[in-house]
C-alpha cells in the first residue's frame, strides 16, 4: 500500500510537459480515427434552431460576426450551420462585422454556404455590410438609422443601389438578429443596444468560456438560446441534419475531458496523500 | 493550390508550432511568432480602423465630392486644403473629393472629432500631451453616457425581471424545463449570492450560514466558468491540430512535418549549447 502510495504521491510532482503531451496525444488520435459518439441537443441550443425555425421565406435576419482566426474552431462552425439552416428557409441574411477580422471569416463562410452550396446571389439573398470600428456607438447607430454607419457595403457598392436593402433601415425592420461572438463588442452589447429596446429576438453564438456571462440574460428571456462553442456548434449540426467541423471535433474534445478530469481527480488525491503524509510526521 | 497559398501554410505551421514551442520552455520561436503576432495585429488593426472609418466615414464627409463646381471663397479654400492632402496621399484623398455616398455638402460638425482624435494623438509630443486628456475626457463622458442606461435597462431591470420567478402553474420539478425546484434554485442562489457581498454586517450566527450557501453558489458558477474555459482551450487546440494536419498533407508539401522535424533539431542544438554555456 506504502509503495502505492508513494508512487501517486511522485506522480502528482510529474512534469508539466508530460501532461501536454498527453493532452495532445489524446486531441490528435482522435481526430484521425473518430468514434462517432453520439451528439444530443441541449436545450439552449434546441431554442436557437426553433427560433429560425420558425422564420419565413423572405423574412431578414441580421448575424453579427465578431470573432477572428483566434476563436473561429470554436464560432465559425456554428456560424457556417446556422447560415446553412437560414438559407435553406430562403431568408435575407444581412451581415455586419463588429472585429475587423469578422468580415473575413464571413466572406469565408458566405463561399462555402451562400455561394458554393446554396448559389445564392449577392444583393438579394445576402448582403455583407462589412466591418465598421465603434463596438457599442455602432449597434446603437443601426438602431437609429443603418445608413449613418454604412453608406456602402464590403464591396463600395452604395446601400441605396442593393435590392435586398429597400425597406431595411433600422434593427428594428429585422426579424431575427444572431450575435457570433467572442467577445467585447458582442453578444452582451447586442442585448444592451438593439435587443433589448427593439424587442427583436435574439439568438447568440459565443465561445465556451463566455457561456457563463451570457447565460443570464438567457436566462431572463433576453436572448433566445445560445450555441456555446464547438459543443454548441456541433449539436446545431446535428439538428439541421448536416454534420461538419464541430462534429468531427467532438470526439477529440469527449476525450480530452475525460482525460484532463481523470488529471484533476489524480492530482488532487496526490495533494491530499501528500498533506496527510506531511501531518503525521 | 498556388505558390502564395502553400507558402501561406508553411508560414501559419511555423507561427503555430513557435507558439507551441513555449510548453518545452521560452525559445527564440516562440518570441518570433510572439512579436510578430503582436505587430501584424496592431497594424491589421490600425490600416482597418482608418480604411473604414477615418477615411471613408471623417475625411468622406468632410471632403464629399462636389456637385458640380466648387463656387465661393470658403469652398474653394476648404477643398484648396483638401487637394493639399491629395497631391502628398492621392490614395487617401483621390481628386474630386471623396464619394462614399454622404452627400455633396461638407459636414463641418465632423471637424470637432477630427481635432478630438488630433489631441488624442498628441499624447505622444511631451510639451502637447495635455491636449490628449481632451480627447480621452471626450470619449470617457460619451461612453459612460451610452452605457449608463444601457445597463440599467438590460442588466438592473431586465435580470431583477428574471430572478422574478413564477412558482405557479409550472411542474414542481423538471431536469430540462422551468421548474418550482428550479425556480427555487434560482431565487435562493440570486439572494444568497447578493447577500455574501453586503459586507455592512458581520457574516456570522444565522446570516454568516446564508451567507456560506450564497459562497457554495458562488463556487459552482467558477467551477462552471472553469469548465467553459477548458472546454474552449481544446476546442482551439482542436482547431490548430486540424490545420496542422491539413497542412501536413501532400498537398501543402508536407509542411507541418518539415517544420515541426527542423524546429526539434534546432530546438535540441539551442538547449545544448545553452547547457554547456550554463556548466562553463
Amino acid at each position: 500500500m506504502d509503495k502505492f502510495l508513494d508512487f501517486i504521491v511522485r506522480a502528482g510532482s510529474l512534469d508539466r510537459r508530460v501532461i501536454f503531451v498527453v493532452i495532445a496525444l489524446v486531441v490528435i488520435i482522435p481526430l484521425f480515427f473518430p468514434l462517432g459518439l453520439p451528439i444530443r441537443a441541449t436545450n439552449s441550443s434546441q431554442a436557437v434552431y426553433d427560433v429560425v425555425e420558425e422564420l419565413k421565406a423572405g423574412d431578414k435576419a441580421l448575424v453579427s460576426f465578431e470573432y477572428g482566426p483566434s476563436t473561429k474552431p470554436e464560432i465559425h462552425p456554428m456560424t457556417v450551420a446556422l447560415l446553412r439552416h437560414l438559407f435553406q428557409k430562403d431568408v435575407k441574411v444581412y451581415i455586419t462585422c463588429l472585429w475587423p477580422d469578422g468580415q473575413f471569416m464571413a466572406l469565408e463562410a458566405l463561399e462555402q454556404v451562400a455561394d458554393n452550396q446554396y448559389h445564392k446571389v449577392y444583393g438579394e439573398d445576402y448582403v455583407l455590410l462589412g466591418y465598421r470600428p465603434g463596438a457599442e456607438a455602432i449597434i446603437k447607430g443601426l438602431v437609429s438609422n443603418i445608413r449613418k454607419v454604412f453608406t456602402v457595403d464590403s464591396r463600395g457598392d452604395f446601400l441605396d443601389d442593393i435590392p435586398m436593402m429597400v425597406g431595411v433601415n433600422q434593427v428594428a425592420d429585422f426579424d431575427f438578429l444572431f450575435s457570433a461572438s467572442a467577445g467585447y463588442p458582442g453578444t452582451v452589447e447586442w442585448v444592451q443596444y438593439a435587443a433589448d429596446p427593439t424587442g427583436v429576438t435574439m439568438s447568440t453564438g459565443t465561445t465556451s468560456i463566455q457561456v457563463n456571462e451570457v447565460m443570464p440574460y438567457v436566462q431572463s428571456g433576453q436572448i433566445v438560446g445560445i450555441l456555446g462553442g464547438m459543443p454548441g456548434a456541433a449539436e446545431y449540426e446535428s439538428l439541421i441534419g448536416q454534420p461538419g467541423i464541430g462534429t468531427s471535433g467532438m470526439d477529440a474534445q469527449s476525450v480530452a475531458h475525460v482525460v484532463i478530469v481523470a488529471f484533476i481527480i489524480f492530482g488532487n488525491i496526490s495533494f491530499y496523500v501528500e498533506r496527510r503524509r506531511s501531518k503525521k510526521y | 493550390m498556388n505558390g502564395s497559398e502553400i507558402f501561406g501554410a508553411w508560414v501559419a505551421v511555423f507561427l503555430t508550432l513557435g507558439i507551441f514551442s513555449y510548453l518545452y520552455k521560452d525559445n527564440p520561436f516562440y518570441k518570433i511568432a510572439e512579436h510578430v503576432f503582436v505587430g501584424v495585429s496592431a497594424g491589421y488593426w490600425m490600416a482597418m480602423a482608418f480604411w473604414t472609418q477615418v477615411q471613408p466615414n471623417l475625411f468622406g464627409r468632410l471632403w464629399p465630392t462636389p456637385d458640380g463646381e466648387i463656387s465661393g471663397f470658403l469652398m474653394k479654400a476648404w477643398y484648396g486644403i483638401y487637394n493639399i492632402f491629395g497631391f502628398i496621399v492621392p490614395s487617401v484623398f483621390p481628386n474630386g473629393g471623396i464619394n462614399k455616398g454622404h452627400g455633396h455638402d461638407p459636414n463641418f460638425i465632423y471637424l470637432l472629432p477630427f481635432a478630438l482624435g488630433i489631441m488624442m494623438l498628441m499624447s505622444v509630443a511631451s510639451k502637447l500631451s495635455w491636449l490628449a486628456r481632451l480627447g480621452i475626457a471626450y470619449t470617457v463622458g460619451m461612453a459612460a453616457g451610452l452605457r449608463a442606461y444601457a445597463f440599467l435597462n438590460s442588466n438592473v431591470l431586465g435580470q431583477i425581471k428574471g430572478t422574478a420567478v413564477s412558482f405557479v402553474d409550472i411542474p414542481f420539478f423538471s431536469l430540462t424545463g422551468v421548474s418550482v425546484f428550479n425556480n427555487l434554485i434560482i431565487l435562493v442562489g440570486t439572494i444568497t449570492g447578493l447577500l455574501y457581498f453586503y459586507f455592512s454586517k458581520e457574516h456570522s450566527g444565522h446570516f454568516g450560514k446564508v451567507t456560506r450557501v450564497g459562497i457554495y453558489f458562488l463556487m459552482i458558477s467558477f467551477g462552471a466558468s472553469f469548465g467553459f474555459a477548458v472546454m474552449g482551450r481544446i476546442s482551439l487546440l482542436i482547431g490548430r491540430f486540424t490545420d496542422l494536419i491539413s497542412y501536413g498533407t501532400e498537398t501543402y508539401n508536407y509542411a507541418s512535418i518539415w517544420v515541426l522535424l527542423l524546429m526539434i533539431v534546432l530546438l535540441a542544438i539551442w538547449t545544448f549549447k545553452g547547457d554547456k554555456k550554463a556548466v562553463n
